[in-house]
């Protein structure tokens, strides 16, 4: 592997400093399970690594006035142990598919939000959250809506000195259901295809608020806004959510690659955003 | 690149390693430590070869950085066995043959010694689903499933008897 300068800084102060301080090819550390393969593969090239392990007050999920508060370090596989998450589905539904466990061990949500790839497992169900996302850098903190956060395929709004520091859910307990799929080649360490998660808000036999979103059939993971639109206000029925899975299909702009072709990752996210928004529905 | 000191314990035992920052967890325990159970596979996360407890979680040690292992507690497959007494997911897979050209078998091992120290009494779709990220190419899986299920039952006999034996105490 090549050579290069690790830090390992003990708290935010320091590691905010190192990144601000090295000018040269400098990158956050964190599970490491994209950094240090795409090191060897000579796809990254850093000079500095800024290791994140003993960054404290990058860990730890609470909840308060409504929202769940996800620290950037938390690993996959609390997102399979800690009732504060895997009360929600899709979160729960996403994790439990994740790579394999050994990578769960590892892996953490803000590494998989920094590497921005449009297939990222997590992507989907924390867009149908509605999750914000904290970056943190010697200048300040600034939150914008995750949505924003992924410019496109491995490219995102963060700067050189900044760090992902926290997720922000919405939480209402208010009559909320989610669902989640992923759609791979195997039940292991499978890259989607298409993902699928969708958050419900109810109100009687009404939708009274719907998040959609997509995964691997876009330069970036997205919301089903056209879809959304459809559902929101109305009556849960067969003809509104087949037409909303239609309009879904429509928006996203998937690509043939070596996995699946354009067409039929179309398809199936028709079908999926059926069966998730069936699936949440009957979670109610 | 400098090297830094770190101390850790492997397999109970103290240990000093002085290491590069990107030096591989697995480069130093079978190079320097000449511990060869743990293997190169893919090198990329999806084979499991490379599977070590680190402070009591199964990890891919080809995956992380020896440095970060500073003050950890690290468990290879040459640890498991205690007293020149073989642990019984080892007996297990002895019983019921559960390899054939052995590649896999140390991570295997470890990855199940880690699902019954979390889940005593797995199913056997928690089995499958525990032991998805290790790939096998000779055994077809189904010896080393009936292995892992033969070892949570042999265990659940021995930590029967023993609460017995502590009530007989009482």
């Amino acid at each position: 592997m090549r050579d290069f300068e690790l830090l390992q800084p003990k708290n935010l102060a320091d590691a905010l400093d190192a990144l601000a301080q090295n000018n040269a090819s400098v990158h956050p550390l964190a599970g490491g399970t994209d950094m240090l393969v795409d090191i060897r593969a000579q796809r990254a090239q850093p000079d500095v690594l800024v290791a994140l392990q003993n960054v404290n007050e990058l860990r730890g999920v609470t909840r308060t006035n409504g929202h769940l508060r996800v620290g950037a370090s938390t690993t996959i596989a609390e997102f399979l142990k800690n009732p504060l998450l895997t009360e929600h589905d899709a979160l729960r539904q996403a994790a439990s598919v994740f790579a394999n466990p050994l990578i769960r061990n590892s892996a953490t949500i803000a590494g998989n939000i920094g590497s921005a790839s449009p297939a990222g497992d997590m992507l989907p169900p924390l867009l149908a959250f509605d999750a914000q996302i904290e970056l943190v850098s010697k200048n300040g903190t600034r939150t914008m809506p995750l949505n924003e956060f992924f410019l496109g395929p491995r490219k995102t709004a963060r700067n050189a000195n900044e760090l992902i520091s926290n997720l922000q859910l919405p939480i209402s307990n208010l009559q909320t259901a989610s669902a989640f799929y992923k759609l791979g080649l195997r039940q292991a360490d499978a890259i989607s295809l298409v993902s699928v998660a969708v958050w419900l808000q109810r109100d009687s036999d009404m939708i009274r608020d719907v998040r959609i979103a997509l995964g691997a059939v876009a330069p970036r993971p997205m919301r089903a806004t056209r879809a959304e639109e459809i559902l929101h206000g109305q009556i849960f029925n067969e003809t509104n959510v087949k037409e909303a899975a239609r309009v879904a299909s429509e928006e996203c702009a998937p690509i043939d690659d070596l996995r699946a072709s354009a067409n039929y990752r179309r398809r199936m996210v028709n079908v999926y955003v059926r069966r998730m928004l069936e699936q949440a529905w009957r979670n109610f | 690149m400098q090297r830094k000191t770190i101390h850790l314990t492997l397999n109970g035992e103290p240990r000093e390693w002085s290491v590069y920052p990107n030096e591989l967890l697995l480069n130093v325990l079978r190079e320097q430590e000449f511990l060869t159970g743990a293997k190169y596979g893919c090198g990329i996360g999806e084979c499991g070869a490379c599977t070590v407890h680190l402070n009591g979680a199964p990890m891919l040690s080809c995956l992380t950085l020896a440095i970060a292992c500073d003050g950890a507690d690290i468990l290879t497959i040459e640890g498991l066995a205690r007293d020149g007494k073989l642990d019984a997911v080892q007996e297990a897979f002895l019983e019921h043959s559960a390899f054939q050209c052995g590649f896999c078998t140390p991570d295997m091992i470890m990855m199940t010694r880690a699902l019954l120290n979390e889940n005593p009494q797995p199913s056997e779709a928690q089995v499958r689903d525990y032991l998805r990220g290790n790939l096998c190419r000779c055994t077809g899986y189904a010896s080393i499933l009936r292995a892992a299920l033969d070892a949570a039952a042999v265990l659940n006999v021995r930590r029967n008897i023993h609460a017995a034996e502590e009530r007989a105490d009482a």
